[in-house]
Formats: structure tokens, C-alpha cells, sequence
């Protein structure tokens, strides 16, 4: 059930003797059941919540590994009554945390009792729109308001909040006014976007939430205007805006002939495993939570730095960036090949059922076979 | 009452070894970190208070080989350095261990 054994295999990388910031699944249940939420549906996965003192424990564990950060998500971390309590673990072993929560049960206790510990680098809160409309439609009715309540109590208690925007069919056209509510009206330093990808719960609906083709352009022409106009306080690691930028570096490079990327060539896009690890609701330590299948070990049973640096699937997740993408039958005769990177692996393995693959997801060459289109070169100086 | 000229590593401060011998200071307190090599870490390790800056020099120089003459000054740069951020203090005298 908890990964392989023996945990022997080393790593021909370096790595360091632990992660410097581990993510933490800390419960599995949420009060949303949003229509594009990776987390849930996923049926390698068990939705059970470990027991505070085994929290508690394994924070004393990370401790002495001289983690510094902690990432709290879920599920939703706020419904855990005993939240406080384990952040309060977390401070005491001398590491900071951020939250990560669809703030709709954000209230003043606990925005105060997160002031109080001045370890909180930040809370990110979900917000999709800028009205209930566009919000809801994806999050649930209500959802909205309460959202942007738990920003405004976050923000009194001088806590710093972020927000993750994701882009989807119902909101895409919204988000000129999203980016005025969270930049203006809300005051918020930046904001980051990604978009719906064909993970848990969103595989069920991938008809109706995903973007199409043509949608997917609208995103970025929108969102790389905005990110001009606010002057870099929107972010990307992912979605439309993230897609609009390495696309067309990409076909600037093949249209000028250009050296392969650096990283090129080769399934180097997932950096995560050098310097961070997961943990499920339910104890499983995982390399990503976009890889919750990937079961590497339990908290509290196996040694979670030898875990770190023994697990032999762990170190083989490790060498992928060294697979060239003229392995794949998917990226024959591609143009892009020595610009790409691959993209994300635990889309890869949703799309494919393979993570030792390509994201067929964020493939330029099918992107522009169906008939998608780059911003104008005017607006790529961002 | 003065302050001791015996550097004190502040106990929130958390020493992360990395690869290639080099070493994280970090202070969760205020998120700073810096970037240290094996002779900082020598010298973190030995600022308990006890030791005045001449002392954690002469044992730096029988830890190390080829430590320059001006390796005093060097490790008083390092420490006020730490200090000026908080990585570091110096007691009130009387009240050192």
C-alpha cells in the first residue's frame, strides 16, 4: 500500500539531504465540490484525514529535517477545526507555512490566530470572477461573496493574500473585470492564473469547463493585455497567460532558426522533485499532488529523509528530465521538439496514463493544427 | 551592564547543510536566509556564547588549513554581518552561561 521497498536506489543528481518545502495534503475533505478540482475523483487515491497527533508528529520529523516551509491545502484546510493547533506545530519546529483555501470559511478567530504565529509568508485564495456569475458557476452558488469576505478579513488582520484565478470556459471572457476587482478594488499586489486541466473531478466534466481551442487563444490575447497594463503583477505558471509566453519564444525560436532551449528537447519541465515533496490527507508522501498515485511512503512509518533520498520511485521520477522527446510516437516530425519541455507530468499521466511522457495538453503543434493562434507580435514584450 | 564580546547564535535560526558542503542559515522568524560556506558553518557552530571572537578564530585556524592572517577580520566582517540581521546577538555580560 505505501510504495516500494526496499528504499535503496540512489540518485546519480544531486539532491539535497532533505526538501527545503514540503506541500501538505492536511485533510481531504472540502465544503466546495468545485466542477474543476483536480484533487478529488481520483481512484488511486483514499480520501481519509490523518488524526492530529500524527500531524503533530510528523511536523516534529520535518523539524529536524530543517524543512523550512510548509504549503497547507487540501481539500479545504479551513474546515479543519484543529488548524490552529497543527500550525502551531509547524511554528514550533521553526519553519514557515502558507495556506492554500477557497476562503469561504475564513473568519476573524482564525485570520487573527494566523496573524499571531508571524510565520504566514501567505494565504492564496481561489477566486475565479468578478461576480458571483462567472465565480460560482464552476465553484458553487455562494461562493463568491464568501470568497471575497475571507480576503477582506485576511487583509484586516494584515495577513498577505494572494489569489489563484483559473481560467475555464465561463470565466474567460470575465477576466478583465477579475483582474480590476483583485488589483483595484481589492488592492492585492499580484495575482497568478493557471487554467482547468483534465485532472480528477475535471475529467467528468472536461466538456463543459475546459477551454477550447479557441477560447484558450482568447485567454491569452486577455490576459497577456492585462499583464501590460498592470505591469507584471499578473502571474503564470500554467493556463492561457504561462502558454502565451513559452509558445511564442518557442515559435520565435524555430522561425529564427534558433539553438534548442537549454532544457529542450527532453521531459525537463517538472523541477519539483530537486527541492520539494508531498504528503496526502491520508499520510502517503507523494512527489507532487498533481501525482497523488505515485505512493512513495507514509508519515510517521517510514523515515521521511530516506524516503526523500532512497525511493527508488522517487530517484527514477528524478532522472525523467533525461528522456528525449524523439522517443515519442506523439512528437514525430514536431518542429518544436527542441524548444519543448513536456510539460506537466501528472497531466501527462491523466492524458496518457504514462508519466514518463509528454503533456498532450500543451502541445504547441496541436494547438495551432486546430487552428489556434499566437498574440500578435506586439504583444509579446511582456 | 555591557554587552559580552562572546557572539551567541540565535536559537530560532535554523542551519540547513546542503550539497557541496555549503550550508542555509535560515531565520523563519523574518524568512531571511543566507547562503554559507563550511568555515561559516564552523564559525556558526561554535557562536554559543562562550567563545570570544579571538577564540572561534584560533579554533577555525586548527580546523583549517591555510587560514590568512587577516582571518580575523574576515570572521568579525561575517558576525557583524550576522548580526546586522538578526542571525546573531551578543548577551549582557553576567548573564552568559
Amino acid at each position: 500500500m505505501t510504495g516500494e521497498s526496499p528504499l535503496t536506489n540512489k540518485p546519480d543528481i544531486r539532491i539535497m539531504s532533505t526538501p527545503r518545502s514540503v506541500d501538505v495534503e492536511i485533510t481531504s475533505r472540502c465544503n466546495l465540490r468545485c466542477r474543476y478540482c483536480y484533487y478529488f475523483d481520483n481512484p488511486e487515491v483514499e480520501y481519509r484525514d490523518l488524526p492530529a497527533e500524527e500531524w503533530l508528529k510528523f511536523f516534529d520529523e520535518l523539524g529536524k529535517c530543517k524543512v523550512m516551509d510548509v504549503t497547507i491545502q487540501g481539500g479545504e484546510p479551513f474546515i479543519r477545526k484543529d488548524l490552529p493547533l497543527l500550525i502551531e506545530g509547524i511554528v514550533r519546529n521553526k519553519m514557515r507555512f502558507s495556506i492554500l483555501s477557497n476562503g469561504t470559511l475564513i473568519n476573524e478567530e482564525i485570520a487573527g490566530s494566523i496573524t499571531k504565529t508571524g510565520r504566514c509568508d501567505y494565504v492564496q485564495v481561489s477566486v475565479d470572477g468578478s461576480k458571483p456569475e462567472t465565480h460560482d458557476s464552476c465553484r458553487g452558488e455562494g461562493s463568491f461573496f464568501r470568497a471575497i469576505r475571507g480576503i477582506r478579513t485576511l487583509q484586516r488582520h494584515g495577513v498577505r493574500v494572494t489569489v489563484r484565478v483559473t481560467v475555464h470556459r465561463h470565466n474567460v471572457n470575465d477576466l478583465e473585470n477579475t483582474a480590476r476587482l483583485l488589483l483595484e478594488d481589492l488592492g492585492l499586489a499580484r495575482f497568478s492564473t493557471n487554467s482547468a486541466g483534465s485532472l480528477g473531478t475535471c475529467r467528468r466534466n472536461a466538456g463543459n469547463v475546459l477551454l477550447t481551442t479557441r477560447e484558450r487563444q482568447t485567454g491569452m490575447e486577455i490576459l497577456k493585455r492585462l499583464s501590460v497594463k498592470y505591469d507584471g503583477r499578473i502571474s503564470a505558471t500554467a493556463g492561457p497567460l504561462a502558454e502565451a509566453r513559452l509558445w511564442s519564444r518557442m515559435e520565435d525560436a524555430y522561425a529564427e532558426g534558433s539553438s534548442p532551449f537549454p532544457n529542450g528537447g527532453r521531459l525537463t519541465a517538472c523541477g519539483c522533485p530537486s527541492n520539494k515533496i508531498a504528503v496526502r490527507a491520508d499520510g502517503v508522501i507523494i512527489p507532487c499532488s498533481m501525482l497523488p498515485h505515485m505512493e512513495l511512503g507514509r508519515v510517521n512509518h517510514d523515515s521521511f529523509e530516506e524516503v526523500w533520498q532512497s525511493s527508488a520511485t522517487l530517484n527514477m521520477f528524478r532522472q525523467r528530465h533525461k528522456i528525449p522527446l524523439t522517443e515519442f510516437e506523439f512528437c514525430t516530425d514536431c518542429p518544436y521538439l527542441p524548444y519543448c519541455t513536456g510539460n506537466c507530468p501528472g497531466l501527462a499521466y491523466s492524458l496518457t496514463g504514462q508519466v514518463d511522457h509528454p503533456s498532450p495538453d500543451a502541445c504547441l503543434r496541436l494547438y495551432l493544427e486546430d487552428g489556434g493562434l499566437l498574440p500578435k507580435a506586439e504583444d509579446k514584450a511582456i | 551592564m555591557e554587552l559580552s564580546n562572546k557572539p551567541v547564535a540565535n536559537p530560532v535560526v535554523v542551519l540547513r547543510e546542503e550539497f557541496d558542503d555549503w550550508a542555509v542559515l535560515f531565520n523563519p522568524d523574518t524568512a531571511e536566509a543566507v547562503g554559507t560556506n563550511p568555515v561559516g558553518v564552523a564559525i556558526w557552530k561554535l557562536m554559543d556564547g562562550k567563545r570570544s571572537l579571538q577564540e572561534i578564530v584560533k579554533e577555525i585556524e586548527d580546523r583549517f588549513a591555510d587560514v590568512p592572517d587577516a582571518a580575523i577580520d574576515e570572521v568579525a566582517a561575517f558576525v557583524s554581518r550576522l548580526v546586522e540581521s538578526g542571525f546573531v546577538g551578543y548577551d549582557l555580560e553576567g548573564f552568559s552561561e
